[in-house]
């Protein structure tokens, strides 16, 4: 193992873990095709190459227990000619699994997880086809069959087709002998005049077992001539020299074997090494699985993307400082000739930031299909836990997300393709019984819908029953009955994202959902996204997810509540409507405002009105926003136009509000604080008209309007 | 407090009639006071959030936050930015004046008295020229905005509950 300074250490271990994600991935997905084609050696062989890089990798980074862990997985999946596709399948799976949390145990500098089960699976796979001799060996000493790197391999193909004959010699090391270490320097200056070694296990210098040595030799000599050569009186208590590159046809024939019959017939050969070496020789050969498709790659640290991201929404609000200079520039000097100079010059450089900025984003984005792929493995894996047939049809891998949000919407998307899986589907007599297929499919599929990026997770089941929820809501007390009546089916759907609505066990029977996706949805919210939920009784369900393209730059609406300025996502608003203070209505005390042929429920997010002044006359500004299927009519004073706004985290502990989701600077350096709509509407939701109407009305008044109006500095800051 | 450091380095400023201190390593700068963005909802000693050079930073009120009477502010006002724990906070000060260095052998322990209450994130009483300099300790200054939250939501979910119970 070479030892890096730390700096370089630390930076080629991130590097492995990152690798090593896509390994992983790659050695689910084949052993998914291996659990559907277990005839397929191709698919071994594959999955080999996967398991033998991980270990040469993790080896590299001084991983030594994952390493060990690869070792043995490769070596026992190398006796494929005598074990059953389908339980190496298993293994793969375990072994993914297993690397996985090593892998994670590296990384936080934990401590590994056991990989005993591991083990253990490998060794009975190890085992399965073997006699009792040799599979107590195995147990002993599970690194005991070599096996050869492709370095090694590719020297055994040069020697052949130098015309030399390559041997694989085993030699036992007499137990008595003094110093076994030197009786491996002795045997290779034996050999050395007359033959040339490719390779040997146990590897110099390695202080593993010093049992046994195999070698790898490439000479002219025959095979028994290269015995007496080994035979060392007193040191090698036994020779075994086995040509290798005859070995082949053989090899072949053992390696396409009948799926059914090869587990039961005992291996051809109680010593397996050479024909799979032969094997190996013609797997190296195959050309087709050397993917070279990385070649224009790069791998950059996301941090560097974001700060030049950050650059660019630098550059965007020096821009409109610009842009703001010169058009109070164009009124002071309305004549001057060089203005149309300016403005040329303004317009080239906004149209290459613009441009920019779009490059720099779509550097960030990353096509659905890395989180998808991990899905074919979990919905096998749960479908199988709960004894269903469920098939997994996927579409629109290759839609655009930023990577972050990406990030993000992979738990509460496992969360709901887990639930779709185990609640959604049925069981497979029941499908039948309804006239399905007894297998069901789930659907996943993800494309670009104006300036978001929907994800649609489908799943042929039973469907939600709206009545069931709306019992079950009321049961809870999530909802009272004259609320139960006026409430729409899509508004009674949504209960089951509220918090309370899930924790109770026995809603999963009933509604056949509800595990935590109130978390869904915070999730989706804090993302300025949403989720919401389609059903058609005994048919499907489908939730379907709408996440912005990106975080870092919004569209926004600009206002004013109380002369100082906010924005909101210019994507949720519906439309801007303008009323009079005479159009707006009390029903049981929350204010409403009729809207062609709806009612909209109201938020003052100001004061109210004082209550004789200008009662009634006054003009106001309602911003009709939507939520999911709900819309709410914001009241502002004045509206200021759109903007495109870069993000800019509020420290949160200070702020410590939900109301306002984020910050943002304009060209004259003003802040402008975004609003975070889902708090608002959850404030409008929570309020209830007997705790007086406080809530509803001035939600975004801060303290010092609400203690002193009349202070001065409230009012000198504008 | 390390023993190995004979000499603190103090940011000392006035918010009152009192002086403070900060160790001047959580110092990042002072600033006059610039227009200051108010956030709605946010804590009362959260006066709101400035742009300093294109960062958002969230300004503390002192003032406010050790329940000393408000008053306009004026030209003496500054900010000062503090660091910790990799963010930057804003603290409206009455006025900073200097730099001073106390003997550790000069800083007492604060009173059990300060434990509690608008004055727990003292962290120890400085003695320097015969005044007395309270130490303030920025992790518990600026961490009392999470308790809030965490107040607010416990709050919100009993409020949640009695509702559901009704």
């Amino acid at each position: 193992m070479t030892q890096f300074s730390d700096e370089r250490g630390a930076e080629m271990r991130e590097l492995f873990f990152e690798t090593a994600q896509e390994l992983l991935q790659s050695l689910n997905e084949e052993a998914l095709k291996l659990e559907r084609n277990p005839a397929d050696a191709e698919l071994v062989r594959s999955i080999r190459r996967i398991v033998h890089t991980i270990k040469g990798d993790a080896a590299a980074c001084g991983f030594r227990e994952l390493s060990n862990a690869a070792h043995e997985l490769e070596d026992a999946l190398t006796l494929e000619s005598a074990s059953s596709h389908g339980s190496q399948a298993e293994v793969a799976f375990t072994a993914a699994d297993t690397f996985g949390a090593m892998l994670a145990a590296y990384r936080r500098k934990g401590k590994l997880p056991s990989s005993a089960p591991l083990a253990k699976m490998i060794r009975e796979l190890a085992q399965q086809p073997k006699g009792k001799k040799r599979s107590k060996k195995a147990t002993r000493a599970p690194v005991a069959p070599a096996a050869w790197t492709e370095y090694e391999k590719l020297a055994i193909q040069n020697a052949v087709s130098r015309g030399k004959n390559v041997y694989h010699i085993t030699t036992g090391i007499d137990p008595h002998c003094a110093m076994p270490i030197a009786a491996r320097q002795l045997v290779l200056n034996g050999l050395a005049p007359s033959a040339e070694v490719l390779g040997a296990r146990p590897e110099a210098g390695s202080p593993a077992s010093t049992q046994r040595l195999e070698l790898l030799v490439a000479s002219e000599r025959s095979a028994d001539q290269l015995t007496a050569l080994c035979r060392i009186p007193t040191v090698i208590s036994s020779v075994v020299v086995e040509p290798v590159g005859a070995a082949e046809p053989k090899a072949k024939k053992a390696a396409t074997p009948e799926p059914a019959g090869n587990a039961a017939s005992p291996a051809p050969s109680q010593h397996a090494p050479s024909p799979e070496s032969g094997e190996e020789l013609a797997g190296v050969a195959r050309p087709s699985h050397t993917p070279m498709l990385a070649e224009n790659i790069l791998r950059v640290d996301a941090e560097r993307i974001d700060n030049v991201l950050n650059l660019v929404g630098e550059l965007i609000i020096g821009r409109s400082m610009l842009q703001q200079a010169f058009t109070e520039f164009a009124r002071h000097v309305p004549k001057e000739i060089l203005r149309g100079r300016f403005s040329d010059a303004m317009a080239f450089q906004s149209r290459v930031l613009s441009d920019l900025q779009r490059s720099v984003m779509k550097i960030r984005m990353v096509p659905v299909e890395q989180l998808f792929r991990r899905f074919p493995r979990m919905v096998r894996d749960v479908a199988k836990q709960v004894g269903k047939e469920v098939g997994l049809v996927m579409s629109g891998q290759e839609t655009d997300l930023d990577k972050s949000l990406l990030d993000v919407i992979a738990e509460p998307m496992t969360h709901l393709v887990r639930n779709a899986v185990s609640h959604g589907i049925e069981s497979a007599e029941e499908r039948v019984r309804n006239g399905k297929p007894a297998r069901g499919t789930i659907h996943l599929t993800s494309y670009h819908h104006g300036n978001q990026v929907i994800v649609e997770i489908t799943d042929d089941g039973a469907g939600i029953d709206v009545q069931k929820v709306k019992a079950k809501a009321l049961e809870k007390g999530l909802l009272t009955s004259e609320e139960a009546d006026r409430l729409g089916e899509t508004e009674i759907l949504a209960l089951v994202f509220r918090p309370g609505f899930s924790t109770a066990e026995e809603i999963t029977e009933i509604s056949g959902r509800g595990v935590g996706l109130d978390v869904v949805q915070t999730v989706l919210h804090r993302l300025k996204g949403s989720v919401d939920i389609e059903t058609r009784v005994g048919q499907s369900t489908t939730f379907r997810l709408k996440l912005p393209l990106t975080l870092a730059i919004i569209k926004a609406l600009l206002f004013r509540v109380e002369r100082r300025l906010y924005a909101v996502p210019l994507n949720a608003v519906a439309e801007i409507a303008r009323a009079r203070e005479s159009d707006v209505h009390q029903v049981q005390n929350y204010e409403v405002l009729q809207l062609r042929d709806r009612v909209l429920p109201l938020v003052r997010l100001g004061c109210a009105p004082g209550s004789d002044e200008k009662a009634g006359s006054g003009k106001i500004f309602v911003l009709v926003i939507s939520m999911g299927e709900r819309k709410l009519g914001l009241i502002v004073d004045r509206l200021e136009g759109e903007e495109e706004l870069v993000i800019k985290a509020l420290d949160d502990q200070t702020v410590a509000t939900d109301l306002i989701s984020g910050a943002s600077i304009l060209g004259d350096g003003r802040v402008v604080l975004i609003v975070n709509l889902p708090a608002i509407v959850d404030r409008h939701s929570k309020f209830r008209p007997e705790q007086g109407d406080s809530m509803v009305s001035g939600i975004l008044l801060s303290h010092a309007d609400r203690k002193n109006l009349r202070e001065a500095p409230a009012e000198a800051r504008l | 407090m390390s023993t190995m450091n004979p000499e603190l380095h103090i940011v000392g400023f006035q918010v009152g009639r009192e002086t403070y201190g900060v160790p001047i390593t959580s110092l990042h700068e002072i600033v006059r006071v610039p227009e200051i963005t108010a956030v709605p909802d946010a804590p009362d000693y959260m006066e709101g959030v400035i742009n300093l050079r294109g960062k958002i930073v969230s300004v503390i009120d002192l003032r406010k936050r050790f329940g000393e009477p408000k008053t306009v502010l004026n030209r003496r006002n500054r900010i000062l930015v503090v660091e910790h724990g990799g963010r930057l906070c804003g603290l409206i000060v009455d006025s900073a004046s200097e730099v001073i260095k106390i003997p550790a052998a000069e800083i007492e322990p604060s009173p059990a008295t300060l434990q509690d209450g608008r004055l727990n994130c003292v962290t120890g009483l400085g003695k320097y020229k015969g005044r007395l300099i309270v130490l303030l300790d920025m992790a518990k200054l600026l961490e009392s905005g999470a308790a809030r939250r965490e107040q607010a939501e416990l709050a919100n979910a009993e409020a949640r509950s009695a509702a559901a119970g009704k």
